[in-house]
Parts: C-alpha cells; sequence; structure tokens
C-alpha cells in the first residue's frame, strides 16, 4: 500500500514539475516572439485579415442565399466563430504538433528524444503562438452572432457558458485530430496530404451545418474525423433547442475518449519511429 | 554591381532552360506521394462542390445553375495548383534568413530571371501533376465531361498561363519583403486569402458585394482564376486575356524595381 501511495506521490510531483516546465517553456517562447515586435503585430493583423477573408466567404454565401438548409447567417456566423475560437486555443499549445513533419524531415525529432521530458512537452511549447488576430475575429462574429440571437430571444444568457464548454471540448477534440494525424508521420514522414484532409478540409466543411452535405459524409464529419463535435453538435442544442442536455456529458466524454486514443496512438507511433536522417 | 539589362535575360535562355528542368526533375522525384496528395485536393474540390450541391438543392445558382458550379469548382480547385500554389515567396525567405541571398545576388544572371525560371519548372510539373490529375479525378466525382466538351480549354489555359506569371510575381514580391520583415509568411498566406476571396475560388465575382468586386478588379486576382475559369465556361470574352498581359507588364516591372532596391537593403554580415 506504502508503495502505491509513493508511487502515486511522485507521479504527482513529475506531473507539478512538468506544468511548471512547460509554463516556464511557454515564457520563453513568447518572449523569443516578442524580439520581433514588427513580425507579430503584422502577422497579428495579417490573420485577423485572414480570418475575416473566410468568414467573408461564408457571409457572401448566406446573404446570396439568405439561409442554408434553415440555418440563418447568425447560426452559421456561430457555427465559424466556435470552430475559430477551438482551432485558435488548439494551434496556440499544439502549433509544433500541427508542423511536426519539418521535425521528421529534417532529423529535430532525434534531437527531443534525447531530452529527458515526455516529447509532446518538449515539442509543444516550442511555438507558443499567440493569436491576437483570430481572437480579435472569432470574437467580432461570435458577439455578433450571439448578441443578434440573444435580442432575439432565441437563446438565453446560459448560452454563453454552454459555449465557453463546447470551444473548450471543441479545442480538445481538433487538438485530438492533430495529434492523431501527426502521428501518422512516424510512418510516413509526409503528413501534409492527410492534415489537408483531417484538419483543413473537415475544418472547412463544419463551417456549414452538416445537413449540407450527403449522409456518409456528414457521419465522417461526427466519427471518423469528429468536427462536427467541435460545432455542429452543441449548436444544435445550445441555438436550436434539438437534441437534450446530455449533449454536454456526450461532448465532454467524447474529447476524452478522443484525446485518449490520440495519446496512446503517438506512444505508439514513438515508439516505431525510426529515425531519416544518417 | 548587376544591373538589369536585356541582354542579361536573353543571353542565358540556356541556363534557364536548366533551371526550369532541374526544378522539374527534383519534384518528379516524389510524384508517387504527389499524385496521392492530388486526392487530398479533390476531396477539397470535392467538398465545396458539395456545398454548391447542397445550396442549389434550395436555391436556384443564378446564370450558373447547379452544373455550371460544379464545373467552376472543378477548374477552379485544378487551377490551384498553377496559379495559387507557388513556392512561398519562391524561396527568398529562405535565402534572407540563412544569407543565401547575397550569394544569389552575386550570380551572373538576374535574381527575378533565376528564381522565375526556378518556378517555372516547378509550374509546368504541378500542372502535369497535380492540376490534371485533380481535374480528372473531380470530373470523374462528380460524373462531368470537360465544359463546352472542352473546346474552350486551348484559351483557359493561355489565361492559366498567364495567370502562373502573375502568381509567380506576386510571390517574389512577397519574398522580397522578407528583406524589411525577416519573415513574409503571414504575407504569403494574405496573399492565399486573397486568392480565395478576389479571384472568385469559391463564389464567382459577380455574386460579391459591389464594394469588393471594385476591389477585386483592382488586383490582379481575378485575372488568376475567375478570367481562365470564365473562358473555361464559355462565358468570357478573349478580351480577358488583355488584362492578364497588362498585369503580367506591370508586375514585372515592380519586381525589377524591387530587385534594385533589394541590393540596396543587403548588408552582409559575418565572416
Amino acid at each position: 500500500m506504502t508503495e502505491i501511495a509513493n508511487n502515486r506521490t511522485s507521479r504527482l510531483r513529475a506531473v507539478r514539475s512538468y506544468i511548471k516546465l512547460y509554463r516556464l517553456l511557454i515564457r520563453t517562447s513568447i518572449r523569443s516572439r516578442m524580439q520581433y515586435r514588427f513580425n507579430f503585430a503584422l502577422g497579428s493583423i495579417l490573420a485577423a485579415l485572414i480570418q475575416l477573408s473566410e468568414f467573408l466567404m461564408v457571409a457572401i454565401v448566406l446573404a446570396k442565399f439568405g439561409s442554408v438548409q434553415g440555418w440563418s447567417v447568425h447560426e452559421v456566423g456561430y457555427l465559424f466563430a466556435v470552430m475559430t475560437f477551438s482551432k485558435t486555443i488548439y494551434r496556440t499549445f499544439g502549433d509544433e504538433v500541427h508542423h511536426l513533419e519539418r521535425y521528421l524531415v529534417e532529423g529535430e525529432l532525434d534531437q527531443l528524444l534525447t531530452k529527458p521530458l515526455p516529447v509532446l512537452l518538449t515539442l509543444m511549447p516550442r511555438s507558443f503562438r499567440v493569436m491576437f488576430g483570430e481572437v480579435i475575429q472569432g470574437g467580432a462574429i461570435m458577439i455578433w452572432a450571439l448578441g443578434a440571437m440573444l435580442g432575439s430571444g432565441q437563446v438565453t444568457w446560459w448560452a454563453i457558458p454552454q459555449t465557453v464548454f463546447a470551444v473548450l471540448t471543441g479545442a480538445v477534440v481538433l487538438f485530438a485530430i492533430g495529434l492523431a494525424t501527426a502521428t501518422c508521420g512516424f510512418w510516413t514522414t509526409r503528413i501534409s496530404m492527410l492534415q489537408n484532409m483531417t484538419e483543413d478540409a473537415a475544418q472547412t466543411a463544419a463551417r456549414y451545418p452538416l445537413t449540407l452535405y450527403p449522409n456518409w459524409m456528414g457521419v465522417l464529419l461526427l466519427t471518423a474525423i469528429p468536427v462536427g463535435l467541435v460545432n455542429y453538435l452543441p449548436a444544435l442544442y445550445i441555438l436550436r433547442g434539438e437534441l437534450g442536455i446530455w449533449v454536454f456529458p456526450l461532448l465532454a466524454a467524447a474529447a476524452c475518449l478522443v484525446l485518449l486514443f490520440a495519446l496512446r496512438f503517438w506512444a505508439f507511433g514513438i515508439s516505431r519511429y525510426q529515425s531519416t536522417g544518417s | 554591381m548587376i544591373s538589369f539589362r536585356a541582354s542579361s535575360f536573353t543571353g542565358n535562355i540556356r541556363l534557364y532552360r536548366v533551371l526550369a528542368a532541374k526544378a522539374y526533375a527534383r519534384n518528379i522525384q516524389y510524384r508517387g506521394s504527389h499524385l496521392l496528395h492530388n486526392f487530398a485536393s479533390a476531396i477539397f474540390g470535392y467538398l465545396y462542390a458539395c456545398i454548391w450541391i447542397g445550396l442549389g438543392r434550395d436555391h436556384s445558382l443564378g446564370e450558373y445553375g447547379m452544373l455550371g458550379m460544379m464545373h467552376y469548382i472543378t477548374f477552379t480547385q485544378a487551377s490551384l495548383w498553377v496559379s495559387s500554389f507557388t513556392t512561398n515567396g519562391l524561396g527568398i525567405p529562405q535565402s534572407v534568413r540563412t544569407g543565401q541571398i547575397a550569394l544569389d545576388l552575386m550570380r551572373p544572371v538576374h535574381l527575378f530571371a533565376h528564381l522565375a525560371a526556378k518556378e517555372a519548372g516547378q509550374v509546368a510539373y504541378q500542372f502535369l501533376y497535380k492540376s490534371i490529375p485533380v481535374y480528372l479525378i473531380m470530373l470523374l466525382a462528380l460524373g462531368l465531361t470537360p465544359a463546352e466538351n472542352g473546346r474552350t480549354l486551348p484559351i483557359a489555359l493561355l489565361a492559366l498561363a498567364g495567370a502562373a506569371y502573375v502568381s509567380l510575381c506576386l510571390n517574389y514580391l512577397i519574398g522580397i519583403s522578407s528583406l524589411w520583415t525577416t519573415e513574409s509568411s503571414w504575407l504569403y498566406w494574405g496573399n492565399q486569402a486573397m486568392m480565395n476571396l478576389l479571384a472568385g475560388f469559391f463564389i464567382p465575382l459577380q455574386w460579391l458585394p459591389l464594394w469588393l468586386q471594385h476591389i477585386a478588379w483592382a488586383s490582379p486576382y481575378p485575372f488568376m482564376l475567375y478570367a481562365p475559369t470564365q473562358l473555361y465556361l464559355g462565358k468570357g470574352e478573349a478580351v480577358l486575356l488583355l488584362g492578364t498581359l497588362a498585369w503580367c507588364a506591370v508586375l514585372t516591372l515592380l519586381c525589377l524595381l524591387a530587385t534594385r532596391l533589394l541590393r540596396h537593403k543587403v548588408e552582409v554580415q559575418g565572416g
């Protein structure tokens, strides 16, 4: 019994020291970015413009056709904003996971393997991205969409904490998808093609209500590449009162499950990794 | 100092051809992987087509109709590999970071012509191994035959060649900006975003709000995707090619001027 308790204590201590170290690495990453203030400011402005142009593409479609499969412009704006926020959280913390290909191709992963820390913990804080542009853009669309729906009485103030919950579970789901995709790189080295499908295409698809797509694609986006869990499923309840309150425990359980699966897959992948360097 | 002279371009035609051929040959080593990549690109195209098919179920799609929009997306998705997916800054940001740019400027060839030749090989490869397969996959997936029975393909391809050159020039300018910004990836992505919005990649330009249409037509973007696509669909006049030609000329001049600025900006540090 004492041994089990000791193990638990040492594990907790290790986790605490990892978190402390993680914070330190993040601070270092932010400080290194701030050395290039002009780049940072330019990057943030352009990121906001890129986001704006992406939303304009959706907004123009809605302005032209009025609604998409019965979803109003505000509802589709909400889908877009939730996806933007979840993606922003994922990429703020896990940008280097998304860029694992570079480490695999250039053999940099080998250096990380020599460090006395879990690879993921060393990898993730290397580029902590402060994504002001996305936050401003996502925030503006969210305020506009939710504000209009609150004003019309379509939703109550409860929608706000519920949306925060959806954004957080969505970020976990997107991270898990990104991590599982990156793990494939341990076998294939190149992963950009896969990322195009599992991340870029899937996230683009989820900006619209999934009923717009053929059934097989809708099912795919809720199961194999579950981006529909990020915004579409919670929106069905929060905005339209469909399904039930059980959506939230379901989202939490699904997020935990996909994260667990992705972490297991990552651990398996890294055990099969063969260096590409000489 | 190496200045721009017509002779420095024409005297090196053989060199440019070799540079283009080498870039093509380098890419062809990865054709298997790239052919797989096409699958991802086609999925993207299919997704966009699905959005229009879904919208077409409830709404009229104007002068295009559902079939027209499927052709529209098929052509724009395939064209992206020629007129949009040009190398980020033609590799200049990387050269600036490593200091290679100083050596590139010392070469007895003009930097713009040198990089343009290399990119031409890359674009030729992408056309053959990416655009054509994506086009064919999308035709098959959507059950289409070439628009206008393929009669409009030659003129559309001509416009696309011009679009590739315009894209090359824009990326050269983006690359050169890295001398001031130290990294230009945001400009590259900004350019991609403008391609999506102002080049008519997903939404035909006439469906944009009027103010956005004005902005679009004051830029080269419509000539990079929208004009070739209109020609492909048989909806555009050959006079659109003049616009492409004009932008090619203007951007070439800008690239040459930017190179001159670049020469004054480059500092070699360290020993």
